[in-house]
């Protein structure tokens, strides 16, 4: 796929550099390669299939950028160090080996659908002597300028602010000190607030600075019209994406491995969906996620356009829960 | 010369006239979101987006905020039973102000809803807008039930009582009104310097029939507690307040409410109310008076029509252009032509008073089947649990 047309897919980019300052951030690092990045934590309810739509996502874009004769290293960053952190001291070691098992699941992706993402453990490289100092040089310029800290805090839950503090905000510091000499982070639109500050103390330490590209929020299956109506704020920041588990909806989402295809069908049955297009559709996102599965296994460039004949109403809301259910059963979950 | 002088004199007229409507909108236009600002209330356009098929009303932002429309959304999506409650005093037949909240009970039956609506004679009889409960009894039985009725409401999901003669709710009244004390009555409703004025009857309406009646579909001898929701003005604000507070501790679910915003009077004196009668088109008005009412009836236009072409109406105070949209038809670009002078008064009140008419007609049609059918509406359900 062209790198315009990925740039421009409906339903899947919700806000992206243009494709000429991607262009010219290649040609900047090079020879270097340029760098494309993904980073997700996990919990113990499984792998979403919305990891693998930014997999795939990355994998496209790597892809694209390769056609036009670019070197590209396409990352896929495991953060089991920041998994645990929310987790008590007994679950630590059962979450650092929960982190093997999605580092198996990346493998396994590259494997059924041809993409050649490397992944790397933040536990990797925390404590390694280039990190630690990368840390501490932006922690210094943070803590001489008043309104860098303040947006430090701003990343912390406010309930958290005072442990963080005393901390030092280390692991804010450890999140920025990850992405900041990254070309292209692609992640969901709630990441914004770490992207804005990395970018800024990039300006400081006179790195090129990230550029953000995110794709559109994640939404619960089976939630009917009123739960949509009910959670204000949803459409801008939608569920965590890779967390199977988050506001406990594990039961509404796609795990691979673990899910049966009738129950997601039934989900996907059951699930609101409207022809607004400004609006959450759960529906068209599993089956945007699904037709680029179907593309790399059939090696199909065409660009992806359902949520364009959708919107445009060239299939209806049933066509596509039927279509959705299917191609999702067929092209992710019985890969796996 | 004297018409020249006649005419600049009009246009004068004109302008001031035009100068006061203008003034007026800004105040009507800023009258509800203030009061949703004030309330805590939330915007009813979320709920318009979400929903599969939203009442005409919400469309068009006349039932324009609720609170806690949430739970309602969620029984309402999910089948399960949930409850409307809507009361109305009758001191005389129905008018079309009234009609706008029954057309949203309508869409909200066919949502699922049961449908509660208290006749409230005895608030008619204790303010003192009716000489005698019989006077009010018969208003309800004559005038204002067989109108509800006509509207096409379903009996098996619609539940009419008239207060003074469903004792049940007194009993109901006693146990909300212990959750309550005099002093948080006379704060929520401000009876103020007249307080000592007041006859008892009215604090023992507001301070706990009312609240018996926004409760009572929770009693378990209607199902036990569930979401119920109130459509009131946004004046009744208060009410709510008090009804979720016995709510929470009763164990009740907190009632919801939507707020509906008033319509305007034909007399362009304020809200269409039955205490000015030329204020409103009753339901049972005969054609001619409807009809003469809507001609004389005050709009957002100009006093000359030159003027009017020019400068353009102002029809957000136009009782004519409200009774149109909030009634008959979707804006489809009323406002637009009004407010650009394409459109004068004379036409837009003939196209009104052909929909007025042609809806009085139907509905008095059908008020003697609807007399007949009475008793398939009154909730006679005796209220035992909170005698036990």
């Amino acid at each position: 796929m062209r790198l315009e047309q990925l740039l421009s897919t409906r339903g899947l980019v919700q806000q992206t550099p243009n494709a000429y300052e991607i262009r010219d951030r290649a040609r900047l690092v090079s020879p270097q390669p340029i760098k494309l990045f993904y980073g997700e934590t996990y919990d113990e309810k499984g792998d979403t299939i919305d990891s693998i739509k930014y997999y795939l996502f990355v994998a496209e874009l790597a892809d694209a950028l390769r056609e036009e004769g670019f070197k590209v290293d396409p990352v896929i960053l495991v953060a089991d160090i920041a998994a645990c952190r929310n987790v008590t001291i007994e679950l630590h070691n059962r979450y650092m080996v929960l982190g093997n098992d999605r580092v198996r699941f990346v493998e396994q992706v590259n494997e059924v659908y041809g993409t050649d993402l490397r992944v790397v453990r933040m536990s990797e490289y925390i404590d390694s002597s280039w990190f630690v100092q990368k840390r501490e040089e932006i922690m210094q310029i943070c803590e001489a300028d008043s309104i860098l800290m303040e947006c430090i805090e701003k990343t912390v839950p406010e309930s958290k602010v005072d442990i963080e503090r005393k901390n030092g905000f280390l692991y804010s510091f450890d999140e920025i000190a990850t992405i900041i000499d990254l070309d292209v982070k692609v992640g969901p639109p709630r990441e914004d607030l770490y992207d804005t500050i990395a970018r800024l103390i990039a300006e400081k330490i006179v790195t090129n600075g990230i550029r953000s590209l995110f794709l559109t929020p994640t939404f619960p299956l089976g939630m009917n019209w009123a739960y949509f109506f009910a959670n204000e704020g949803i459409e801008e920041h939608g569920i965590t994406a890779y967390k199977a588990g988050s506001k406990q909806l594990h039961r509404h989402r796609v795990i691979i491995g673990r899910s049966n295809p009738d129950y997601i069908k039934q989900l996907i049955t059951d699930s609101f969906i409207s022809i607004d297009s400004s609006l959450p559709n759960p529906v068209l996102d599993v089956g945007i996620i699904s037709e680029m599965a179907r593309k790399r296994l059939e090696h199909d460039p065409s660009p992806i356009i359902l949520a364009d004949d959708f919107y445009s109403g060239k299939i209806t809301p049933d066509e596509l829960k039927d279509t959705v259910g299917e191609n999702v059963e067929k092209y992710v979950l019985l890969k796996f | 010369m004297a018409d020249e002088e006649r005419r600049k004199e009009l246009e004068q007229i004109a302008n001031e006239q035009h100068d006061v409507k203008r003034s007026a909108r800004v105040k009507e236009l800023a009258y509800y979101p203030e009061k949703i600002k004030e309330f805590g209330a939330k915007p009813t356009e979320r709920f318009v987006r979400y929903h599969p098929n939203p009442s005409r009303l919400m469309r068009m932002g006349i039932t324009f905020a609720h609170k806690d429309l949430e739970s309602i959304a969620d029984a309402m999506a999910s089948n399960k039973p949930w409850a409307v409650v809507s009361g109305l005093n009758p001191s005389g037949s129905l008018h079309f102000g009234h009609k706008q909240v029954f057309d949203d009970l309508l869409w909200l039956q066919e949502q699922g809803a049961d449908i509660y609506i208290p006749i409230t004679n005895d608030e008619t009889y204790v303010v003192g807008k009716a000489q005698s409960l019989a006077e009010s009894r018969r208003i309800a039985y004559e005038l204002v039930i067989p109108s509800i009725i006509a509207m096409g409401f379903k009996p098996e999901k619609t539940h009419i009582f008239v207060d003074s003669d469903y004792p049940d709710i007194y009993n109901i009244a006693m146990d909300v009104s212990k959750y309550l004390n005099l002093n948080r009555i006379l704060g929520v409703f401000g009876f103020g310097k007249d307080e000592e004025g007041e006859n008892p009857g009215t604090i023992f309406y507001r301070g706990g029939v009312q609240l018996a009646q926004i409760l009572l579909p929770q009693y378990e001898e209607f199902g036990g507690p569930k979401p119920t929701l109130v459509s009131v003005g946004i004046d009744q604000y208060p009410y709510i307040l008090l009804a979720r507070d016995v709510a929470r501790r009763k164990d009740f679910v907190n009632p919801s409410a939507i707020f509906t915003k008033f319509a305007l009077g034909l007399d362009g004196k304020g809200k269409m109310t039955s205490s000015r009668p030329e204020s409103a088109i009753f339901l049972t008005d005969d054609i001619k008076t409807a009809e003469k009412k809507l001609k004389t009836a005050y709009t957002g236009g100009g006093v000359i029509a030159s003027f009017q072409k020019e400068h353009g109406g102002v029809p957000e105070i136009c009782p004519v252009y409200t009774i149109r949209t909030y009634h008959f038809e979707e804006d489809n670009g009323v406002a637009e032509d009004c407010s650009s002078g394409r459109a004068l008064c004379g036409s837009c009140k003939k196209d009104g008073i052909a929909q007025v008419l042609a809806y009085l007609e139907d509905h008095q049609a059908k008020l003697p089947e609807a007399r007949k059918r009475i008793n398939e509406y009154l909730l006679n359900t005796q209220v035992r649990s909170i005698l036990r």
